[in-house]
């Protein structure tokens, strides 16, 4: 199933970033190589487990065009109208190590393009796991053609609790004039490890809003790469990251400004609980030229363990005058103001602190626009955030 | 009901309240009135226990119970209300969530059964109309997005819900066009028995055409300087704060 020699495949695992490189700075994919050369060593088997169960209980959670990419292997819907899907052999010559592993592991690569205006969101469930340590590699094309409409849910899931590594790539088109949503939904279990990439470009007067939540994994890094080269083009990308007891998970963020006017505006939110650790480095690039460019970052964190560790580095780099630029970041506790007002209305002390919690939380699902998809992910929030601060509650 | 006895609290350095003695008994309505700065807020604040400002000298009992020993929560389920100078938004909470958790707080804490979801809402729904309020608010956000009005609406609904032996609204006016007002004044008019006192802290006279007063209280710099009746509201509203401290002083 691969395309290079193992000894090749070594090489590559053996460029894949370190601690060294400023950019994982605090992210080791020590992890990832390990499960990598352990599956490699097993003969590159994969022995999937009872699949179709866990497929349909999320598929079915969320009303979507499903495309299901179940260890690799890529199962396609039925025709639906405006949209058009093709199977991909490769993936484009590779860029960087992660992206060299992808296309070399590869074993189904899928191309969506999508033209008007989608009835309801396209589904993007990539669900991985086996009976023994595995790798796999998604590498995803979407196109939203020019003055089309629609949402792309991506859900990334575990089978099982086993060793896993999971590659993926996603690249994004927004076409001129067009109006993509995007929610990325992490729901992995403990045991795996992911590397995420998505690079957005956006047309003229093209708007792109993406919402992620990262509610499991053992170790995760994505990166969300935007790239505005047109004017008039409105940007925002919001994540929010609920970690537990033995978690890592890490946003890179980065967006050009090429042209302007333009807006991008980013908001994360962590909520951290027992000895975890979380990253957020938002990077925003103002080039020469973008005249008329707004951007804002903000990343707020709360912090309800003192072995939580947050590292939180907004970096704004501008190039040109005319410009307008903000960036905010607090790690703190809940706001006191709020919790006296709640504790008047009669609320203890820890009552209030798990209802300014949830709404700390509940404040970035309320932006995902579609009503269906905001609800089920409402609902998955709710009971992550039931393990991670033991909310239990119902606060509709 | 309310007994407050030479009150003396500072914030950080600040001493705000310069031995402050106040009483309120069931069935009346008190006015506090005095100028920015004069510490009518802060007298509310500690009413209702905020940890900011500390308490130095004096007593506050309420009902009989030294009241300063109580948690804020405490206080409330005791039956003290205060309708904020500016309630928070608490986006991501129901309104209707707040209110029946607040309402069940005070229940269990005497010892009743939780209220049933039906019965909640025919009360909450109730009330609303009483202050003219859409019912479509129970579903929103607490304070999230509302208007200057609509909060102070909130707040009285709250109040309207808890039903509070003393309730002590903080610039309950400010900020409300006349059709606000109005209905403020008729959802706290509606509370008014023989069980219940109020207090009203508020720097304009304009509330007191809508809700009378048995006192009026003149506050300034952290002492209660005169004390009268609805009159005093008038005669400071045409004459000043001036007047009143060159009055106390001679």
């Amino acid at each position: 199933m691969t395309r290079l020699s193992t000894d090749k495949l070594r090489a590559i695992i053996g460029r894949l970033p370190t601690t060294r490189d400023e950019d994982w700075k605090y992210t080791d994919l020590s992890r990832a190589r390990d499960i990598t050369s352990r599956w490699l060593d097993a003969g590159c088997e994969t022995v999937a487990a009872e699949i179709d169960d866990d497929i349909t209980r999320i598929t079915s959670s969320i009303d979507a065009t499903w495309f299901v990419i179940a260890n690799g292997e890529l199962r396609l819907p039925g025709d639906t109208p405006g949209v058009s899907a093709q199977r991909l052999d490769s993936a484009p010559v590779a860029d960087s190590a992660l992206a060299e592993l992808n296309t070399a592991l590869l074993l189904d690569g899928l191309r969506v393009r999508i033209e008007g205006t989608l009835e309801k969101p396209i589904g993007l469930l990539l669900i991985d796991g086996a009976a023994d340590a595995a790798t796999s590699q998604t590498y995803v094309e979407i196109e939203f053609a020019a003055n089309s409409a629609g949402e792309v849910i991506e859900y990334h899931a575990s089978l099982g609790a086993t060793d896993h590594y999971a590659n993926v790539i996603i690249d994004i088109t927004v076409g001129d004039n067009a109006a993509a949503n995007h929610v990325r939904i992490q729901d992995r279990d403990l045991s795996h490890v992911q590397t995420a990439r998505t690079v957005v470009n956006v047309g003229r007067d093209a708007r792109f809003s993406s919402t992620g939540f990262d509610l499991g994994g053992g170790l995760i890094r994505n990166d969300i790469v935007i790239d505005i080269a047109h004017p008039g083009a409105e940007i925002s990308f919001d994540g929010l990251y609920l970690a537990d007891e033995g978690q890592h998970i890490d946003n890179h963020t980065r967006v050009d400004h090429r042209a302007g006017p333009a807006t991008s505006r980013q908001e994360y939110r962590g909520i951290l609980n027992g000895k975890c650790r979380c990253v957020w480095n938002g990077k925003a690039i103002v080039h020469q030229g973008a005249d008329g460019t707004d951007a804002d970052q903000a990343n707020h964190n709360l912090l309800l363990s003192e072995k939580a560790e947050i590292d939180a580095k907004p970096e704004l780099e501008i190039y040109t005058d005319d410009v307008k630029c903000s960036h905010g970041t607090t790690v703190g506790q809940l706001d006191e103001a709020s919790l006296f007002y709640l504790r008047t209305r009669g609320l203890d002390r820890q009552h209030a602190k798990r209802i300014l919690t949830h709404a700390f939380a509940a404040g970035l699902v309320s932006r995902i626009p579609v009503e269906s998809s905001r609800e089920a992910v409402g609902k998955l929030v709710e009971a992550r955030l039931a393990v991670v601060i033991q909310l239990d509650e119902d606060f509709s | 009901m309310l007994e407050i006895k030479n009150l003396k609290s500072r914030i950080g350095d600040i001493e705000i309240l310069r031995g402050l003695s106040l009483s309120v008994n069931a069935g009346e309505v008190h006015a506090i009135m005095g100028p920015n700065g004069s510490g009518k807020s802060t007298l509310a604040q500690v009413v209702a226990g905020h940890k900011d400002y500390e308490v130095t000298a004096g007593t506050v009992t309420f009902k009989g119970q030294d009241l300063l020993e109580l948690e804020p929560e405490e206080r409330a389920r005791e039956g003290i209300f205060l309708g904020f100078q500016y309630p928070v938004e608490i986006p991501g909470v129901n309104n209707a969530y707040l209110l029946k958790a607040a309402l069940n707080a005070k229940r269990k804490h005497h010892g009743l059964d939780e209220i049933d979801a039906f019965e909640f809402l025919k009360l909450a729904k109730e009330k609303m109309v009483t202050l003219g309020m859409d019912p479509k608010f129970l579903n929103r956000g607490v304070n999230e997005g509302f208007s200057g009005g609509e909060k102070k609406r909130n707040e009285i609904l709250q109040m309207a819900m808890l039903e509070p032996d003393l309730a002590i609204l903080d610039e309950t006016d400010s900020g409300l066009d006349i059709d606000a007002l109005k209905a403020v004044a008729h959802g706290v008019n509606s509370l008014r028995s023989p069980e219940r006192a109020i207090v009203l802290v508020t720097h304009y006279q304009r509330l007191l055409d809508y809700i009378e007063p048995d006192f009026v209280h003149v506050l300034s710099q952290g002492q209660i300087i005169m004390s009268g009746d609805k009159s005093l509201a008038l005669e400071l509203e045409d004459k000043g704060y001036d007047w009143v401290r060159e009055a106390a002083n001679g």
